[in-house]
């Protein structure tokens, strides 16, 4: 049983021993940072690859890379916007406020939180290190179809053993977010009571140790085919390709719902705060988490409508299932904000614009369900369109929400309104100039994954404009960091709650102890630090 | 109210849907078979049901932005829904997707009814081409990667029935036009009909990633009138049989480079033995040399095993009986072949 | 006697941190194994005959007495902390001693089996699944017996009692789970092949 006491404050550690402090470290929030910081890292990695991609598809023909390189890029840029930016940034932000949200001095496991922390920048550094190896690094693909995959050279191997890493990372973290989650709470701290963004966690941690160890799975018997002549997806011998489609989509869609549960639970706390409001129905937002979390796991089959060997009709139906809840998710917080005080700060502009963007996302998917429509989209640009969509359009700006949300209080520091808003503007325009045209060269037959198109497919104009809209995206990012950089340099002059906070991690200093709190406000909701101004204001009048 | 109001009303009333209706249909392709244009209904009824989602969710969005900005110190109400305002957000999704779901799958419904093919052709895709076998006809295309794509020439009106495999990697048999594809398989084949009813030449290209030369792995599809058609069937039989050439000796010398042979007619004395001697000069690419009776492979007279390029190996053949074979890299299939004469 | 029960419906009702840990951990190994068996049903759906032309066919006898070892590992650890609750660390120490020795056996004679198959993980899809599927079980006893050494090592030493023995418990649900795993395999490639 975790009970929360005050122990008495631990002095900060002398300079020098800092770096050793940061690198052996086992407090949450610091291995939250490192989250961040290695996520950011590989974000840059894969974001310059994907500038790369939009420069050699500006213009038709071959300008800056050989197929070859082309392959291996985009090949990259998925794999690591996947596995090592996109889910933990999230995992990050989860490691930093889940035990802080739910009033605990720590993760249940913190050494096996480490673990799973270094076991990360290990692996994104391994499937990396593929470009070094002859034959470059692993080109087939994130989704890594095999025969193909079992084609390549060495690079391809680096690839699986570098996920294996990062799988077994979020397996053991997946676990450690459980335990803490049941076993950790504060007294008072009910599980109707937790914030919203715990229970997103809670959701992708089952996710998560229920389908990555499918893909580690799938990995094994692919490279057991590469490397001991096994023969599961050799088709000469007896061996099946589609088996691994199967089981690679049996992990990657609920890997899907792995990478957005958590942003719906950044959006979910900071649509109420800036709106001055509770969540409109707290219940509505916890029971479509765990509908999306059990439907997730019966739709992998619609990425293979157009292999003609899945059940059609029921793989359609469960797709289309799933937009009822996110329905019921949009619903929620357009009610959150109707009749609100909207305070349109930089977490609020991101999360609205998470709202706007997110919903295009939802729609355009709405198209690919329908086995018959698939046909014509599937593996078209529209799926690419869809995908930014729901990854960039929906998680991207929702952790952008989160970063401008949690700065203050893991820093001290608040980050630059000024920046912040021109930041959103013009990640709003390019990251729209960029995908939405992706939908119409989609419906014009242009698949994905081409390194070149003929000039006469009509498809130049649309591409250009993608291209064009990427550059912005750049330029808002290097916004971002530039606001990071200037702030870090600042005094922390940030209060221990700027936004008028509801959640328990508002209710500790800017930032937190080592020990997370001094004391703890009593818990009698799911908003004490709320409860607290407001007992407070009623007191001082 | 104003007095230019009706008007301007009256004209957005004539306007807007036309303008819409413009929007939504202009963007996807029109298709040119009756399937495809089934298809085609489908993405404008699944827009007809979304568009006003879309307008009323960011509608709203908007609204509270503008209307719900704070502008007071005074505390917004703590109001929050009870169940029955959840019931409502439940069912409202409900009821858009039950009347969705059976447009999508009446119209799956549609297309995957069979027709009667009066041509069939077997397509198999490798890397990085494909080879279109008319199986009634006899005869076959195939083109040639980086320099020109294969053309599939179809009579319009006919059903037309496709038997899609492999050679080797997952490929995709994409045809925009169509607003149709599907997965070309190793080890499986799938079997899916159409019928073209509009002429014209449609680009179409391998939808699934498949390696090095993804991008180039284009094809045509050129539907012709039933003359047109006949015509080309009888050009391309002659041109088959026209090739031919006479024994120089008992060593044959074949060259693999770039995906293709430096002969497409090769000739040995009867009941002699003979040599090949067969260099493979593409880099990591695996070729064969094989003899048959004919592209339909139904008797193999002589296999060699695969040489993994660059490499050089020479093969000792006994002799045939006199008549017409047929040679081809195991590999690349019909795309790497040609006439074997023996006399 | 009655203490006893009443701090053991406090472990029943409170399931403790590392305990929930290795359950939820056992939960993720469940799908990887999982996984493997859709592997194999695929790949049997598709085949025309079952087993492949040309494998010989499995032995029953020494998968048998693997089967008989790796149960009775588990009862027999299953006694070991019984023992532990009744407040007899030595005795459980012993039962544990005997699952480790059997953890060890079922190794050795499982890689004897191997040498007798007569057809190796070439040799077409059911080599592959047959020697990966086991393959991957062994690596799991393999580390089962690591892991209860290490409990094993900490009870000589005597940091287990009556009151602390959470890791020899979620050794025990590992190692159950690996039992339930070769009942699967030897359901599947020895009672469920056809001859």
């Amino acid at each position: 049983m975790a009970v929360i006491q005050a122990p008495p404050r631990v002095e900060p550690e002398p300079a020098p021993r800092r770096l050793v402090g940061w690198l052996t470290t086992t407090d949450h929030k610091k291995i939250g940072i490192l989250y961040l910081v290695n996520s950011f890292s590989f974000f840059a990695i894969a974001g310059v690859f994907a500038l790369l991609m939009r420069t050699e598809l500006a213009r038709p023909g071959i300008q800056v890379f050989a197929p070859h390189a082309y392959n291996q890029i985009f090949t990259l840029h998925g794999t690591l916007m996947i596995f090592l930016v996109i889910f933990p940034l999230l995992a990050g932000f989860g490691n930093y406020f889940v035990p802080l949200q739910i009033g605990a001095l720590d993760m249940a496991f913190p050494r096996i939180n480490a673990l799973s922390f270094w076991l990360l920048p290990v692996g994104g550094l391994t499937i990396l290190s593929g470009f070094l190896a002859k034959g470059g690094a692993a080109a087939a693909a994130w989704t890594g179809y095999p025969p193909l995959s079992e084609q390549l050279g060495t690079g391809q191997d680096l690839w699986i053993a570098g996920l294996i890493l990062v799988g077994t990372a979020s397996i053991l973290g997946g676990v450690n977010f459980i335990v803490t989650i049941i076993r950790m709470r504060a007294p008072g701290m009910t599980m109707m009571r937790m914030p919203v963004f715990v229970w997103s966690i809670l959701a992708t941690s089952l996710l998560v140790i229920l389908a990555a160890p499918v893909l580690t799975a799938g990995l094994i018997m692919l490279f057991a085919d590469r490397r001991l002549g096994t023969a599961f997806f050799d088709p000469t011998q007896g061996g099946v390709p589609l088996l691994w489609q199967h089981v690679f989509w049996f992990f990657g869609h609920p890997e899907v719902y792995m990478l957005i549960l958590g942003a719906w639970g950044v959006v979910s706390e900071v649509i109420p705060v800036f709106s001055g409001k509770p969540i409109f129905s707290y219940r509505g937002v916890v029971l479509s988490f765990l509908m999306i979390t059990a439907l997730s796991f019966t739709v992998w089959a619609h990425h293979m409508f157009a292999t003609g060997a899945v059940e059609l009709p029921f793989f359609s139906v469960t797709t289309e299932l799933i937009s009822i809840p996110t329905g019921v998710l949009f619903f929620i917080w357009l009610a959150t904000l109707w009749k609100g005080k909207l305070r349109l700060e930089p977490p609020m502009l991101f999360a609205l614009g998470f709202i706007a963007m997110f919903l295009i996302g939802g729609i355009d998917g709405v198209w690919a369900a329908s086995p018959a429509m698939d046909f014509a989209i599937h593996d078209t640009y529209w799926v690419v369109a869809h995908l930014h969509y729901v990854l960039f359009g929906g998680t991207i700006f929702g952790v952008m929400s989160a970063m401008y949300y949690w700065f203050p209080k893991m820093t001290g520091r608040m980050l630059s309104r000024r920046l912040g808003i021109w930041q959103f503007w013009l990640q709003l325009v390019g990251f729209n100039l960029t995908f939405f045209p992706m939908h119409i060269l989609g419906l014009r037959g242009m698949p994905r994954r081409i390194a070149d198109y003929a000039p006469d497919r009509g498809w130049s104009f649309l591409n250009l404009v993608a291209s064009t809209g990427a550059f912005v995206i750049g330029t808002a990012m290097i916004i971002f960091f530039v606001n990071i950089f200037l702030t870090l340099r600042k005094p922390r002059t940030a209060p221990d709650d700027p936004w008028g906070g509801s959640t328990l991690e508002w209710a500790t200093s800017s930032p937190p102890p080592p020990h997370n709190f001094d004391s703890l406000p009593p818990i009698r909701s799911n908003r004490p630090v709320h409860d607290l101004r407001e007992a407070e204001r009623g007191e001082n009048t | 109210m104003k007095p230019g109001r009706p008007a301007v009303r009256a004209l957005a009333a004539r306007l807007v849907p036309a303008a819409s209706a413009a929007l939504l249909s202009s963007c996807a392709k029109q298709g040119i078979s009756p399937e495809a244009q089934d298809v085609h209904r489908l993405y404008v009824t699944i827009m007809i049901i979304a568009a006003p989602v879309f307008v009323a969710v960011e509608g709203i969005l908007l609204w509270c932005v503008f209307r719900y900005r704070k502008r007071d110190d005074e505390p917004a109400s703590q109001t929050v829904g009870g169940a029955r305002s959840l019931g409502v957000f439940f069912v409202i999704p409900a009821i858009i997707i039950s009347v969705l779901f059976p447009f999508g799958e009446a119209t799956l419904m549609r297309i995957e009814q069979r027709a009667v093919p009066q041509v069939q052709i077997k397509v198999e895709g490798f890397q990085w081409e494909w080879t279109f076998l008319y199986l009634n006809e006899g005869i076959f295309v195939s083109g040639k990667t980086l320099v020109r794509p294969a053309e599939m020439v179809l009579p319009v009106d006919e059903p037309v029935q496709i038997q899609l495999t492999s050679r080797d990697v997952v490929h995709s048999f994409f045809i925009p036009d169509l607003l149709f594809k599907r997965d070309a398989i190793p080890g499986r084949t799938s079997t899916f009909t159409f019928t073209p009813t509009v002429l014209g030449t449609y680009q179409s290209q391998c939808a699934e990633f498949c390696g090095l030369w993804h991008s180039k792995m284009t094809f045509d599809v050129r539907v012709v009138s039933p003359l047109d058609y006949q015509a080309w069937i009888k050009e391309q039989r002659v041109a088959a049989k026209s090739v031919t050439c006479e024994p120089q000796g008992t060593t044959l010398s074949m060259i693999a480079h770039n995906i293709s042979w430096n002969h497409y007619c090769l000739a040995v004395p009867a009941n002699t033995p003979f040599t090949v001697n067969v260099t493979n000069q593409d880099v990591g690419i695996q070729h064969n040399f094989s003899i048959y009776d004919s592209f339909f492979e139904k008797k193999n007279y002589f296999k060699s095993p695969r040489i993994t390029g660059p490499a050089s190996e020479t093969l000792n053949v006994s002799g045939l009986p006199p008549g017409h074979y047929y040679f081809q890299c195991d590999v690349h299939g019909p795309a790497m072949s040609g006439a074997f004469i023996v006399k | 006697m009655s203490a006893v029960t009443a701090s053991q419906q406090r472990e029943r009702r409170e399931m403790s941190g590392p305990i929930l840990g290795m359950v939820l951990f056992v939960a993720s190994e469940a799908m990887f194994f999982a996984a493997f068996f859709g592997a194999y049903f695929t790949i049997r759906a598709n085949a025309d005959v079952w087993p492949p032309k040309g494998i010989p066919h499995l032995k029953i006898d020494v998968a048998s007495i693997l089967t008989v070892i790796l149960v009775s590992s588990s009862v027999v650890l299953q006694m070991a902390i019984r023992a532990i609750r009744r407040g007899d660390p030595k005795r459980a120490m012993t039962w544990l001693g005997a699952t480790v020795a059997l953890g060890v056996t079922f190794l050795g004679l499982q890689l004897y089996d191997y040498s007798q198959l007569g057809f190796g993980v070439k040799d077409g899809t059911f080599g592959t699944l047959f020697y990966v599927m086991t393959g991957l079980h062994m690596a799991h006893v393999f580390g089962g017996v690591i892991f209860l050494s290490l409990v094993l090592w900490q009870g000589i030493a005597g940091l287990l009692s009556r009151t602390r023995y959470e890791p020899l418990e979620a050794g025990a649900i590992y190692w159950h789970f690996v039992d339930v795993v070769w009942i699967c395999l030897f359901s599947v490639f020895y009672l469920l092949t056809p001859r």
